[in-house]
């Protein structure tokens, strides 16, 4: 029977596109949580930056 | 150590590559094409193992509700998954030189491509359900009902007749294999079963860092 390498090279390289693929895919979802946790952690309302006046204190509108 | 076990499946795949294709001879009735066998059965044994795992984790699930579980289940029913398409795409690329056509609707081969479609399906549902809860409660249900379908894809060849020949290693009595044809089959095994840990365990951890980031 032939060899036939062309079939076994076509098995290996796609059963190794599918696991490099699968391997990316886990890095590329890993990579945007992080993103989303830094966006969130930079959109976290600040006690500082804007802080609301006291009832009291805020002046009637006109 | 997810990354030691990433590593470790580095190293298993060389060994596993080095044993397919310079250790183990040519064979003597297909030719070099068998060496594809080096790949297709390892990968539905780690197929079937993960599938397992994801069994028993939808079981633990149903039980407790605990949401490591699901994760576990999810993780391991995904790279199962991706192991059986590697077993089934291989499987074609060997059957077409050896049987003369990639695909024949034998009971081994139309029982696998159900097993698949099942946990398609069971990745398609995860999505679909908006309630997580709820989306995980019926994923474990399909993932229970379609692991229990592995031991018919398993036993299909004992009792159907088909094309697709019968276990040469998972059954009773020994081996009629040659040592070195035995041992690049079970290093190979052992390289892709640390794949599929791997796999698992950084896609639970994914899992948990995605329900953390939208909790």
């Amino acid at each position: 029977m032939p060899d036939n390498w062309s079939f076994v090279a076509a098995a290996y390289g796609l059963a190794a596109i599918v696991f490099l693929g699968y391997w990316r895919r886990l890095g590329t979802k890993e990579r945007e949580i992080t993103a989303l946790r830094a966006d969130r952690g930079s959109h976290q309302p600040s006690r500082t930056a804007h802080p609301r006046p006291e009832a009291g204190s805020r002046a009637p509108l006109q | 150590m997810v990354k030691v076990l990433g590593w470790l499946a580095v190293v298993g795949i060389a060994a596993g590559l080095t044993m397919g294709f310079a250790v183990a001879p040519r064979e003597v009735t297909q030719g070099n094409v068998q060496r594809i066998m080096y790949l297709h059965v390892p990968a539905v044994w780690v197929a079937y193992l993960a599938f397992i795992v994801g069994f028993v984790a939808s079981v633990v699930y149903l039980a407790r509700r605990r949401d490591t579980a699901d994760r576990l289940a999810h993780a391991a029913c995904e790279v199962g998954t991706v192991f059986l398409g590697v077993n089934i795409a291989t499987g074609a690329i060997w059957g077409k030189p050896t049987w003369g056509t990639w695909w024949t609707w034998d009971a081994r081969l139309t029982s696998v491509a159900v097993v698949f479609v099942m946990f398609l399906a069971y990745l398609l549902l995860r999505q679909a359900v908006e309630d997580p809860e709820r989306g995980a409660r019926y994923a474990a249900v399909l993932g229970i009902v379609a692991a229990l379908n592995i031991p018919l894809v398993h036993f299909s060849v004992y009792w159907w007749r088909t094309l697709h020949q019968p276990p040469s290693l998972l059954k009773p009595g020994t081996s009629a294999m040659p040592p070195s044809i035995l041992a690049a089959l079970l290093i190979n095994f052992a390289a892709l079963a640390l794949l599929g840990a791997y796999f698992i365990a950084r896609r639970a951890r994914v899992l948990a860092a995605e329900a953390e980031a939208l909790a």
